[in-house]
């Protein structure tokens, strides 16, 4: 079996007394979508802040494709080719969304330590971003200002910014949240789309979506992994039910 | 020895003056996120102020009564006309402000009192000196400054510690836009705030004059150096601006004694040592 | 990409002004032709500044040590190493404030906000300290300058910078030169990184970027403009003093900054002119004109929100200018 993309070893991250992520240990498989789940404050959000960088852990190890990235900075992490999206919209809303992914884009180059306006690059740099806004489905709103579109546009954006820098992992924190059904349905036929070249290790709480792509689902309750498995074996599991008492219809 | 002991009590008296006028603006940064250049020109309002009433009433201690209330008017004027507008506005545009009053002050000054600086003799009842060792005496006026900002200083952690003011004011430290959504009124607190932090840049100017007397420009030397012991302390934090304080005051004075050449870099010096060490200040929380 | 495209009007307002420039030593008295090169190395330092605060986010209350360190720079050349022509100075005084703009920026992007603002400061004032407090610098008196530095081509003298007209015109050279190097700059892939790291710098870094050595590499270059327009200050008054690196020079480029409307770049050449040429004008009606310059700057920053540009940027329609938004971004960059 191929060694997985992704794996930690007894993750955790304290804040003073209170333990946000506790001892988590994850392997997660190349190519797959993998979901975590579970109710509000259980380190969902942290974990991923772990795994990109923004937070150092307290204790534990994290390996990317086999290399050990603990506490590396958040840029570093980008570049090795991890991405992220951002479960508050993160974008830049003084600049066109055509802009925003320009800046994700521009960051594969191999330095942005150019002075000049014109650039030969430039090419290049517009081919990503152009691509990543068509992929996310903004293909109609390039020269907006980021600031302006609607909600749910900006969260595709955000997603559209990850792109542009053609992460080979991608994490993303809850991108269908605060969206209506039919934006919802569009993000999951992309999510869908990147699943087939591309790790997704995916944060939501809107279920359907989360049963509809995911290859494996990992529960999280209190900082703590609850349980790992496939679709159905959480589904059925007595202990997740248990956990969300009344909170989801997994069913 | 003595010579060491003298230095450390005019240390401990410098660093009280400026505890003062550090602690009003750390207040009014911590609390209303205004940065006020004109900080250091109520400090120079307080010094004229004295000089000026001690002139008309030959009484330092009645110019001192009629004085802090003047100053305190001067202060809610301020607020209320100037700085009011601004609250919601990038902090540089405080800064430009602010720095318009400057300009404002101390003309005005240059108009009212010219050019020249000025003294005013130490008041009788305070004049002499108290003896420290056989050959060495020191100033009562000198002691009677740090005791007075020390009563100042309990004065201010009683009403901060002990008074629903206080509460409202520690909370608007560490959080003010929590303290709006509580429905705390806060134009009256800015208010209050700002007219407070007036009030001790002022004081602690009157109670300067005797020993440094009054000249233009005496503001800004004040409000550069509040700003490093506020920096210094952590911005909001009256210990900070305390600690910090009386850190500058013995920097200052013992470097002037010891490293006469070095001096003046040894305030600035030890002010980004301390920053690259902790760059939040040494109370200050990490959201400044 | 449009990141920074100028509104139309705004250029035209520019070019008339550019043109004036060009043809006022033809008209004006000799006094005139000095206050305004004065004028046009101070919008050079303040265009500087610009690109920290407007363009990188990044206050800084000690930009004058760069402005009296190439001063210095020159004159112990000219004094100690017997340098004069520019070809020399020049490029050794820029490189001495790329040095220190490399030290010190490197302790001071460590902080943000008033720490930053207060840690420049405060080099500022340690080297202000050392030059007025030192002997072999000239302490509080300075250092004269014997002579403008030489301007030759193969032994022949291109300019001579000692005659008022000549240097006018050699200065506001370096003043369009420095506009259009500047705008090069932000315009270039380096500038658009700079630009979002001053909207979103943890999105910034999110996305790969090293954050601090592009904040960095920006102080550098702040510094080294500043430092061109400090060569040119010693240069057109023969003399270099500590006040050059005072905290008042500081606040005085930073006052012309705000007054001229951060993040345009042509906004703080527009407060350097209106600020100095207001002083001049007033100074002759009252000897209270700094009374007057405090109101005027209170004026300012309750009825002119962003600044004196904002005068020139007056839209009579709001349509966009050609088929691409730009203004539109324009618009709402400035909102």
């Amino acid at each position: 079996m191929p060694e997985p993309i992704l794996q930690t070893e007894m993750l955790s991250k304290h804040y003073g007394g209170l333990a946000a992520v506790s001892d988590v240990t994850l392997q997660f498989e190349t190519g797959q979508v993998h979901a975590v789940i579970g109710p509000n404050g259980a380190g969902k959000t942290t974990l991923l802040n772990l795994l990109s960088g923004e937070v150092r852990p307290t204790r534990g190890r994290i390996r990317f494709q086999g290399r050990d990235i603990t506490g590396l900075p958040p840029h570093v992490i980008s570049q090795l080719g991890i991405g992220r999206s951002f479960q508050r919209t993160n974008i830049y809303p003084a600049l066109t969304c055509l802009e925003n992914c320009w800046i994700a884009a521009q960051s594969r180059e191999r330095t942005s330590m150019r002075f000049v306006p014109r650039s030969t690059r430039d090419g290049a740099v517009r081919a990503r971003a152009e691509g990543a806004l068509r992929a996310c489905g903004l293909a109609d709103a390039w020269h907006m200002p980021a600031g302006a579109v609607s909600y749910g546009a900006q969260r595709q954006l955000e997603i559209g910014m990850m792109l542009a820098t053609e992460p080979e992992l991608m994490l993303l924190d809850e991108p269908l949240a605060g969206m209506g059904p039919d934006e919802s349905l569009k993000v999951v036929e992309l999510l869908r789309r990147l699943a087939v070249e591309h790790t997704l290790i995916l944060i939501e709480h809107d279920m359907d979506a989360v049963f509809a792509v995911a290859d494996r689902i990992t529960v999280m309750v209190n900082g703590k992994v609850l349980e790992t498995g496939s679709p159905e074996r959480i589904r059925s599991s007595q202990a997740v039910q248990e956990a969300y008492l009344g909170r989801e219809e997994i069913a | 020895m003595s010579f060491y002991l003298i230095q450390a009590l005019n240390a401990v008296q410098y660093g009280l003056l400026l505890f003062l006028v550090a602690s009003g603006l750390t207040l009014i940064f911590g609390i209303m996120g205004v940065i006020n250049l004109a900080h250091g020109s109520f400090y120079m309002i307080g010094a004229y102020l004295a000089y000026w009433l001690h002139l008309e009433t030959g009484n330092l201690l009645l110019a001192v009564v009629i004085g802090l209330p003047l100053a305190v008017l001067l202060g809610l004027a301020v607020e209320r006309l100037a700085i009011g507008f601004l609250y919601a506005r990038d902090h540089l545009y405080q800064v430009l402000l602010t720095y318009g009053l400057i300009l404002i002050f101390n003309e005005l000054q240059r108009i009212l009192w010219g050019n020249d600086p000025h003294g005013v003799p130490v008041p009788d009842a305070l004049a002499g000196s108290v003896p420290l060792t056989e050959t060495q005496s020191y100033p009562v006026y000198r002691l009677f400054i740090s005791a007075a900002c020390i009563a100042v200083a309990a004065g201010m952690y009683a009403v901060i510690h002990k008074t629903r003011l206080g509460m409202t004011i520690r909370a608007g430290a560490a959080n003010r836009e929590m303290v709006q959504v509580l429905g705390i009124d806060i134009g009256r607190l800015f208010a209050i705030v700002f007219s407070l932090g007036a009030a001790l840049a002022a004081f602690s100017g009157m109670l300067s004059v005797p020993v440094s007397s009054v000249y233009p420009g005496m503001g800004e030397h004040v409000l550069i150096i509040s700003f490093v012991v506020v920096v210094i302390g952590g911005i909001g934090s009256i210990l900070g601006a305390f600690v910090g304080a009386m850190l500058i005051g013995f920097a200052d004075t013992f470097g002037k004694v010891l490293v006469p050449e070095f001096a003046s870099i040894a305030v600035y010096a030890l002010m980004a040592a301390i920053l690259l060490w902790r760059p939040q200040g040494l109370f200050g929380s990490r959201t400044a | 990409m449009t990141m920074t495209a100028l509104p139309r009007h705004v250029l035209l307002g520019l070019l008339a002004i550019l043109v004036v420039l060009i043809v006022l030593p033809m008209f004006a008295d000799r006094f005139y032709v000095q206050l305004v090169t004065r004028i046009m190395v101070l919008a050079i330092f303040a265009m500087s500044l610009d690109l920290l605060i407007g363009y990188a986010g990044l206050v800084s209350f000690g930009h004058a040590a760069f402005f009296g360190l190439a001063g210095y720079a020159l004159a112990i050349l000219q004094r100690d190493v017997e340098l004069v022509s520019m070809w020399t100075t020049l490029p050794l005084s820029l490189a001495a404030c790329a040095l220190a703009a490399l030290v010190i920026g490197w302790f001071s992007i460590r902080t943000s906000g008033i720490y930053f603002i207060m840690i420049t400061l405060a080099f500022a004032q340690m080297l202000y300290f050392f030059f007025n407090d030192s002997r072999s610098f000239g302490g509080s008196d300075g250092i004269f300058l014997y002579q403008a530095p030489t301007l030759e081509l193969f032994g022949t003298e291109i300019l001579d910078l000692g005659r008022r007209g000549e240097l006018y015109y050699f200065v506001l050279g370096a003043l369009v030169a420095s506009y259009a190097l500047a705008r090069m700059i932000l315009q270039s892939p380096f500038g658009r990184v700079v630009t979002a790291i001053k909207i979103n710098e943890p999105r910034t870094r999110a996305l790969g970027y090293n954050t601090r050595r592009y904040k960095l590499v920006i102080f550098v270059i702040a510094g080294v403009l500043a430092g061109f327009a400090g060569y040119l200050n010693a240069l057109q008054f023969g003399i270099v003093n500590p006040a050059q690196l005072s905290w008042h020079q500081s606040g005085q480029v930073l006052v012309i900054v705000i007054l001229g409307g951060i993040g345009t770049l042509y906004g703080p050449v527009l407060g350097a002119f209106v600020l100095v040429l207001l002083e001049d004008f007033l100074s002759h009606l009252t000897e209270h004109w700094l009374l007057i310059i405090g109101f005027f700057v209170i004026a300012v920053v309750l009825l002119l929100p962003r600044g004196i540009a904002s005068l020139l940027e007056f839209r009579p329609s709001r349509q966009p200018v050609g088929g691409e938004a730009e203004v539109t971004v324009q618009e709402v960059r400035r909102a």
